[in-house]
Parts: C-alpha cells; structure tokens; sequence
C-alpha cells in the first residue's frame, strides 16, 4: 500500500519533450489506469514511475519519499511486463524466488511464500518447468506471480495481457481484478485498450500528447468527458460528431442547430459567449433510438453497412456528410433501413467547442450501479 | 518434405559429396600418415599406405633427455616447453579477453556514450591491421620495459589478436537478450552487479564458451606475435618453423608436431561443445 504523487514531471529526449508538467496524485490502494493512443507517453511515464527512465524534471514522490534518484531495485515496486520478461535459465520456482533472494530472505521465508503465491494464481504444478515449456497464458501468471513475491508498495502493469489471445485476455482482466481486491495493493496499469481501462480502474488518467487530457473514475470519463478526445476514445463504437452552431443560451442549456438539419435543446451549462460559434454535438451510437415519436434530434441516415456482433448491430451511414454510427433497432431489416430517422434524446448529447473542450452537462445520466 | 530424385542425379550428389570429403580430409590424413611413418617411408615414391606405423616421432618430440639419439640421425627437440607456452599464453589470453572484453561489450551494448560506435570500431580496427604492424613497434618496447619473452607480455600483446572479437561478439550477444529482462530483475530488487551475476552472465554462459573457444584457436594459431616477442616463451606455432632445420629434413618428427598441434584445440572443443546449449533464450519473452 502506498500513495504515488507525481509533482510537474517532466521527460524529453534531448530537444523532444515526451510528457509535460504531469501531476497526478495515486491514492492508498487505488487501481489506476494510464490509456491513451500510442505516443502518448503512458509506457515513458510509468517507466519513470518505476526507475527504469531518468526523470527529467519534476518531483516523483511515493509514500511522501521523494524517489527521483533512488535505484529501481531500492524503490520496493513489481513490475510486470508486456513480454512477462521471465528469467529463461531459471525455472518457475527459481524465478518466483529470485525477488526474495535479492533481499536474501530466509530459505523457509521463500519457500513459504512461493507455496502461497503459487496456489494464489494456480501455478502450483508449474513450479519446476523452466519459462519455455509455458504457455503465454502461464507465463503471464509467473510473471504476475513473481512481482506479488516481495510484497511490492506499488505494481506496475505495462500492457500485460497484449501477448494475449482476446478469450484469455477477458480471463486475466478478471484475474487482475480479483487480485487487486485481494492484495489491495496500489496499481498503475498500462493499456491502449480502453476496455481494459474502463473494466478495472479505479481512476482513469487519459494520456494524449504527453498531457494528461482527463483523469477520473470510468462513469465520469464516460459521461462527462472532458473533451471531444476523450469522449471520442472512450467508448465503442466511437462517439458520432456532428458539426452545429449555438443558436441561443437559456436557462435549460444551449440551442443547437445541426448542419444535418434539425435543431436540438442541449442541457448543458449555457453560456451566453457561445451564441453564434460553431461546436460540434457528440452522440453515442448507443444513445440513438429508432423509435418514432421520441422527442429530441432526429437525422436522416443513408445506411451503407451493417455490422452484427450477435447481441447488437450497428449501422454506418451518412447524415449530410458526416458519417454516423448508430445502434440498429431490436426489429427490422435492412431493405427498410435504406433511410433510416434516427432520434436522440438531448439529455443524452454532449456539445464540445471549437477548441476540443466540452460544455459541462446540467443533466446527470441514469446509470446502473 | 520428401523429394524424388532420378538415380544418376543422386548418385552424381553423392559422387560430389565423396569427392569433396576426399580433398578436405586428404592433406589431413597425409599428415597423420606421415607423423607415424619412419624417415625412409615418407620418402618412398609411390606413396605407401599400408605401413607398420610408429611412434618414435612423438617421442622423439617430447623426449628432451633422449633427443639426440634417434634411429635415423639426431635431432634436438623439446616440444613440451613450447605446447605449454602456447596452452599458458592462449589460455591467458582467452582469460583476460574475457574479464576486459565481457564489461566492454556490455557497455557498448546497454549504456549510452558519446561516441559510443566510433570506440566500438577503433576497437574492431586493431583486426584491420596485419600484426606485423604492431609487432615491429612493440618489439624495441618490449625489450626496453622488459616484456620481451614474458607469459605477461606475450599475452598482453594476444589481446590485439582476442579482444576486439571479445567485445564484439559478446556485445552482439547482450543485445539478443531482451532488456525487459534485466529490467525485471532490477524491479525485483537486484542491483545492477547482481543483474549482470544472476541474470546476464549465465544466459550468456553458452555464447561466451563458443567466442572463448574461437579466440582460443586465434590465440592458439597466431604465429607472428611470438616469432617476434618471445624466444625461450615461443608458441608452438614458432616450435613448429624450428624444426624446419637446415640441412636435414626430419618431416615425420614435424608431421608429428603438426599432429599434436591439432590435438590440443580439437580436445578442448570437443570439451566445450557439451557446454554449447543452443536456444537457451528461448521462452523468456513472448
């Protein structure tokens, strides 16, 4: 258990600056997930975290120590690695041993600890094959297994389950989870998959650019994001932008009239300033109804695919010129799809301004919890 | 995967095959032939292959005491001085290659320095050169600091034949093991000296005795540096031009220096080869 602090930090690499000004306060036990698209600087900034990158400027404080300058080895972190990065000459029992040899722990401490961590991830009858005689599978669990030895402050996951075959990955997420709750360790995990943040976080920090862009718990990044990027990286299918100008500012939110057409009511905090700016209205696909007869927006859409996934379809189309994703209705087919009136409830939309940020809803979202 | 071929093709495969057995092991077996033969068969015209053999000349080599009596002249030779010079020298030099040139390629592998190809290359350069271009230098050096005909200066001066390959090829090999590795043991709380025991030593255990074993043969072969540094210290490379007398040839006693010349890195790699695990990597990573 500890409390990671991150004070302005900085990286770059010469001239290039990599991550900038982050601060980022981690809490006692808290499951943390840094997502963002590849660039970002999530890797870098948790590799730092972890003493495997100089820090380049900034203050780096775990458990209010401040740890710039202190060895990876001495910083009492486990690490487990995209390549699980098992020791290939040893084998399970010898590389679950290696971090309590390292603090030249007791034989009978070892022994004891390897039995427990062993039957804990269900590694039990592994113990004397050497790393290649596992599947990627069982190597991923050794490798979570020997950064659970030395009973670490902090673990860090960088991109864990990415080697991994998707029905196994959906295994491990859980598995993860589970032994989060069990150890109640504090967790920074790295993923670019956003399901994989929105499954396990606690708190959510979005990297873009070397900016943290949002951080926050996955309900708030899902319903209040931010920014058009973040609402447009969290959630799948992603979120449909269409671009409107802001007619009038009253007190239940802001008129929207939509380049597709119709005009909407949005309720979000209206701001007189915003009277004639161009913004764009963002709609999740699964915020579109076909229902007829539902008050709110409704677009005129050209299907031109349709994809099954068995429990929902999704249609891509064209409304105006802007190509929209949305939930297909629970009957019909597709020759009736042709032109298809989508409607959307103004609670549900979300408007963002010219400059990427968002206008804050007024209306908190019914969720199940 | 099978393939069909016609018979006369194959039977050409394999007529190559044969043929090109035949001149690789010909000079060979000449040799061996020839280091158990007496004075007067070598000389014979034709070639005689069946032959009682013996082995006076090899004990002509290493019997220092009785050397001056054989049955077909006198020859004096102590072979022994010269072997273990070579086995002291070599060895030596395998050693120290590998103390100096294990860290070296190891930073020239993992950590980044200003500079760091161009030193890599200036090391390597020192094989672009023909020995003969050190050792002409070295030798009124040697002489003035007192190296000449020394074990520590003999293989001091190996190390323009061993180390650059050293640092090279252990560099190459550090870079095949995925860094992920060693930072894991660092996050499990080894310090980098223990990171290199634990961790990268034993994984390079196998490509290092390969390399030692290939800088051996260099060290082992390597005629000029002794011819010109050392006299009672020489190799047996320099023993082996000595028994060239002038005046009468002794070709089985030479034959049979050869012979022993073969034997010694032929037991040690047959010695090291066990130790040559192959794929060892394999596992850690993916």
């Amino acid at each position: 258990m500890a409390e990671v602090r991150l004070e302005g930090l900085r990286k770059s690499f010469g001239t290039i600056e990599i991550l900038r000004n982050i601060d980022l306060t981690i809490d006692h036990g808290e499951f943390v997930v840094f997502v963002g698209p590849s660039g970002s600087g999530k890797s870098t900034l948790l590799r730092m975290i972890g003493g495997l990158e100089p820090i380049s400027g900034g203050r780096l404080l775990i458990d209010n120590e401040l740890v710039n300058d202190i060895d990876t080895a001495d910083r009492n972190l486990g690490m487990v690695f995209q390549s699980y990065a098992l020791y290939p000459h040893m084998t399970v029992k010898e590389n679950l041993a290696f971090p309590l040899r390292m603090a030249r722990a007791p034989k009978a401490e070892i022994a004891t600890k390897i039995a427990k961590t062993a039957s804990l991830l269900q590694i039990d009858h592994l113990l004397d094959r050497k790393p290649r005689q596992l599947s990627g599978g069982q190597r991923q669990r050794v490798a979570i297994g020997r950064a659970i030895m030395r009973e670490p402050k902090v673990f860090l996951f960088d991109e864990p389950l990415s080697n991994l075959d998707t029905e196994l990955r959906v295994q491990m997420r859980v598995q993860i989870a589970k032994l989060h709750e069990q150890l109640g360790n504090t967790m920074i995990y790295v993923t670019h998959d956003q399901v994989e943040a929105m499954t396990m976080a606690d708190k959510i920090v979005i990297l873009k650019d070397g900016n943290i862009e949002q951080v926050g718990s996955p309900h708030d990044l899902y319903h209040y994001p931010a920014s058009r990027f973040v609402a447009g990286f969290i959630g799948s299918p992603k979120m449909n932008f269409l671009a409107g100008k802001v007619e009038a500012a009253h007190q239940h939110g802001l008129d929207v009239r939509l380049e597709a057409g119709s005009t909407i009511s949005v309720p979000v905090q209206p701001d007189q300033g915003l009277i004639g700016k161009p913004v764009t209205v963002g709609i999740r696909p699964d915020d579109f109804s076909s229902t007829p007869g539902l008050q709110g927006i409704s677009i005129a859409l050209d299907v031109d695919f349709v994809e099954h996934f068995g429990s929902v379809t999704y249609i891509y189309g064209l409304a105006g010129d802007e190509t929209v994703v949305a939930r297909a209705p629970k009957s019909g087919s597709r020759k009736d799809a042709g032109k298809l009136t989508l409607t959307a409830a103004p609670a549900d939309c979300h408007v963002f301004m010219s400059n990427g940020k968002s206008v804050l809803r007024l209306q908190a979202p019914a969720t199940w919890s | 995967m099978r393939f069909n071929r016609s018979t006369p093709a194959s039977l050409f495969l394999n007529a190559l095959v044969v043929a090109c057995t035949l001149i690789l092991t010909f000079p060979l077996v000449w040799i061996v032939m020839m280091s158990l033969k007496q004075q007067a068969e070598v000389m014979t015209w034709p070639p005689r292959f069946v032959f009682t053999p013996t082995f006076e000349n090899f004990r002509v080599l290493f019997d220092a005491a009785q050397a001056g009596a054989t049955s077909y002249g006198t020859i004096k030779v102590d072979f022994l001085t010269p072997v273990t010079n070579s086995l002291v020298i070599s060895l030596g030099a395998v050693l120290v290659s590998l103390i100096a040139g294990v860290p070296a390629g190891y930073v020239l592998a993992r950590r980044d320095l200003p500079m760091k190809e161009d030193i890599a290359f200036f090391i390597l350069g020192f094989r672009f050169a023909p020995v003969l271009l050190v050792v002409i230098p070295l030798f009124s050096v040697f002489q003035t600091v007192g190296l000449y005909d020394t074990y520590f200066g003999m293989i001091w001066v190996y190390q323009v034949v061993t180390l650059p390959m050293i640092v090279w090829l252990s560099r190459s090999y550090i870079e095949d093991i995925p860094k992920d590795i060693e930072e894991a043991a660092a996050m499990d709380g080894a310090k980098p000296y223990r990171v290199v025991w634990h961790i990268v030593l034993p994984l390079l255990k196998p490509g290092l005795i390969g390399a030692s074993l290939l800088i051996f043969l260099l060290a082992w072969h390597n005629f000029a540096l002794g011819l010109i540094l050392s006299s009672t210290k020489a190799p047996v490379t320099v023993a082996l031009l000595k028994l060239l007398n002038p005046g009468v040839q002794f070709y089985p006693v030479m034959a049979a220096g050869l012979v022993v010349t073969m034997i010694v890195p032929i037991v040690l790699i047959i010695l090291g080869q066990r130790h040559l695990e192959r794929g060892l990597t394999f596992g850690a990573v993916k």
